[in-house]
């Protein structure tokens, strides 16, 4: 930022904003605060433990494990041609990057108010630094899943595995997930300021919704369940998470329900944004 | 705007008065229903329904306040508690928004409402030298070219590299208002902040106020310390329930705040016919006249 043009800023306080408003140039401008937020989410958490960045690992790893055995072997919810540990495994690390990602967004405000009523920086900042450190920990926990992928196929006999163009969409899908959980937190950590009900609401109620989605048992499973089929479906998480398995287990991609989560992705983005804004302007006088 | 650094235009702030915000959804709706259909308010009481519509229940926390700084002044800001200067601040913090008016103010603005904002207690003081820097607005290279400067200053270069938890309250205080020194805002907003420290380390800090402000930087400082407010501004802003009492040369408002506000215990004499009216009506009081 050059001097010349900071002095020609003028900051224009105002009694009504615009209902819906994005303001990328000045993100852009704190960059760098994202930046440090991201690296304060990261290592603060693991200063004085142990294991350290190992603990993003365990717990996927423990829960798959879990999962498998009661799910998979005593319940036989998981399809035959793939291990357990594996199947469940490709179904939790997107699930949990997801409700991590709405389950920290929506503290923002709760979380940060000594902070935010002290000074001024774009709210957003908060919310999108806590989306990028769990893609951190989501890139920690998809490469033990990858190197437990690469093991089975070398040790396991039953099980082979090569790596098809599908894989392109991982990416993609990524992203879908990080936006989704983003614009879902970020519309409730703005109603949380108000009502706080909410907040006793979203830890369990995100862990509820993972019945409603496909990391138990594969969507194939309730075909002859039309009314928890379409409940499933309603689910915007559904689709990725069968995308994730179709990718690397060679399934067919469900491209519908896909575009269905997409345009869902984007509405609760808007949504979220425009709530967001209206209570980033007067929170402090409620908190 | 030519020259104008800062331009606050009848301003109003209102706060609802009691409890509020601590509603739940299930009532919000209810009131939400009744306003649809025309019915009063569910959640107001029986026979208070005028009341709140008047706004009877609403405190003005400022009332129509008006004022423009120039590029380059230093204004201090002072009046009693509740008079709105916190409220002010807050506003021109973009901390909550103005119920009415409008505040303008040209070029970068930093606001120290406390020190050490943003601390985390489990990073280090040079971590949190660019954390509270980069929520200050500062861009990362800008505090890596004073990063030497801001630890000398706050004075604890032995324990820059250990956590901030471990610090006590003074040397938080300290490394908080290094960093703020060292923002080169052109509008720079302070609050009390000089409430802090020991008497060298105050000292430390109002010297550094004054280079800042020499170099041709707009400050707006609120503070309850006269002493302060005479040595470093050089034109007050007397605020009075919401609204600018008196606005002028330091000395004049000072004297005339301190005038008003004059405790008991202090001694202050007036001629019989400058005496303001509370001292007379205090002075027959006793005289019995």
């Amino acid at each position: 930022m050059s001097n010349a043009s900071a002095s020609e800023r003028e900051t224009f306080i105002g009694p009504d904003g615009p209902w819906w408003k994005l303001d990328v140039a000045e993100l852009w401008r704190y960059r760098d605060l994202v930046w440090l937020l991201v690296r304060r989410d990261i290592t603060a958490v693991y200063k004085q433990t142990v294991l350290g960045p190992l603990w993003h690992v365990v717990q996927p790893l423990l829960t798959s494990f879990m999962f498998a055995l009661i799910f998979g072997r005593a319940a036989g919810f998981a399809p035959k041609e793939i291990p357990g540990m594996l199947f469940y495994l490709s179904g939790l690390v997107p699930w949990f990057f997801f409700a991590n990602v709405v389950n920290k967004t929506s503290k923002t405000f709760t979380a940060n108010a000594a902070l935010m009523g002290k000074v001024y920086f774009p709210r957003l900042a908060v919310p999108l630094s806590v989306a990028i450190s769990n893609l951190a920990s989501f890139g920690i926990q998809f490469f033990a899943f990858l190197v437990l992928l690469i093991g089975y196929h070398v040790f396991d006999p039953a099980f082979t595995w090569s790596p098809s163009p599908a894989l392109l969409l991982l990416p993609v899908l990524v992203v879908i997930m990080g936006l989704l959980g983003l614009g879902a937190g970020i519309l409730i950590s703005a109603l949380t300021t108000k009502y706080r009900d909410l907040s006793f609401l979203v830890g369990f109620g995100v862990q509820l919704l993972m019945y409603a989605s496909p990391v138990i048992f594969p969507l194939s499973r309730l075909q002859n369940f039309p009314m928890l089929l379409t409940l499933f479906n309603v689910n915007p998480m559904t689709s990725v998470i069968e995308s994730m398995r179709a990718v690397f287990f060679g399934q067919p991609i469900p491209w519908g329900g896909l575009g269905y989560t997409c345009v869902f992705t984007l509405c609760i983005l808007m949504l979220g944004t425009a709530v967001f804004n209206k209570v980033e302007r007067s929170f402090a006088d409620i908190v | 705007m030519e020259g104008i650094a800062i331009r606050v235009t009848d301003v109003h702030k209102r706060y609802r008065l009691g409890v509020f915000g601590g509603t739940t959804l299930a009532e919000d709706i209810k009131a939400w229903w009744a306003k649809v259909n025309g019915r009063p308010d569910p959640r107001v009481p029986i026979g208070k329904e005028h009341v709140a519509q008047r706004s009877g229940e609403f405190f003005l926390a400022l009332r129509g306040l008006s004022f423009d700084v120039h590029q380059g002044e230093i204004v201090g800001v002072i009046g009693r508690n509740g008079a709105g200067k916190s409220t002010l601040l807050k506003l021109m913090s973009r901390i909550t928004s103005p119920t009415s008016g409008t505040i303008r103010i040209k070029g970068r603005t930093s606001s120290l409402l406390e020190v050490g904002t943003g601390f985390n207690p489990e990073l280090t003081g040079r971590e949190n030298i660019f954390l509270n820097g980069a929520i200050l607005g500062m861009r990362k290279h800008e505090i890596e070219a004073k990063l030497e400067e801001i630890i000398a200053f706050s004075g604890i270069e032995h324990h820059i590299d250990s956590p901030v938890k471990r610090y006590s309250s003074g040397m938080r205080v300290r490394l908080g208002f290094a960093v703020a020194a060292h923002l080169e805002p052109e509008v720079l907003i302070i609050d009390e902040v000089l409430a802090v420290g020991d008497a060298e380390f105050q000292r430390k800090c109002l010297g550094k106020m004054k280079d800042v402000a020499s170099s041709g930087r707009t400050i707006l400082f609120v503070s309850h310390n006269m002493t302060s407010v005479r040595s470093l501004c050089n034109r007050v802003i007397w605020l009075q329930d919401g609204k600018v009492a008196m606005d002028g040369p330091s000395e004049e408002v000072v004297t005339a705040y301190l005038r008003t506000y004059a405790s008991l215990n202090d001694t202050v004499e007036w001629t019989a016919e400058a005496a303001p009216e509370r001292a007379r009506a205090f002075a027959e009081c006793f005289s019995g006249t």
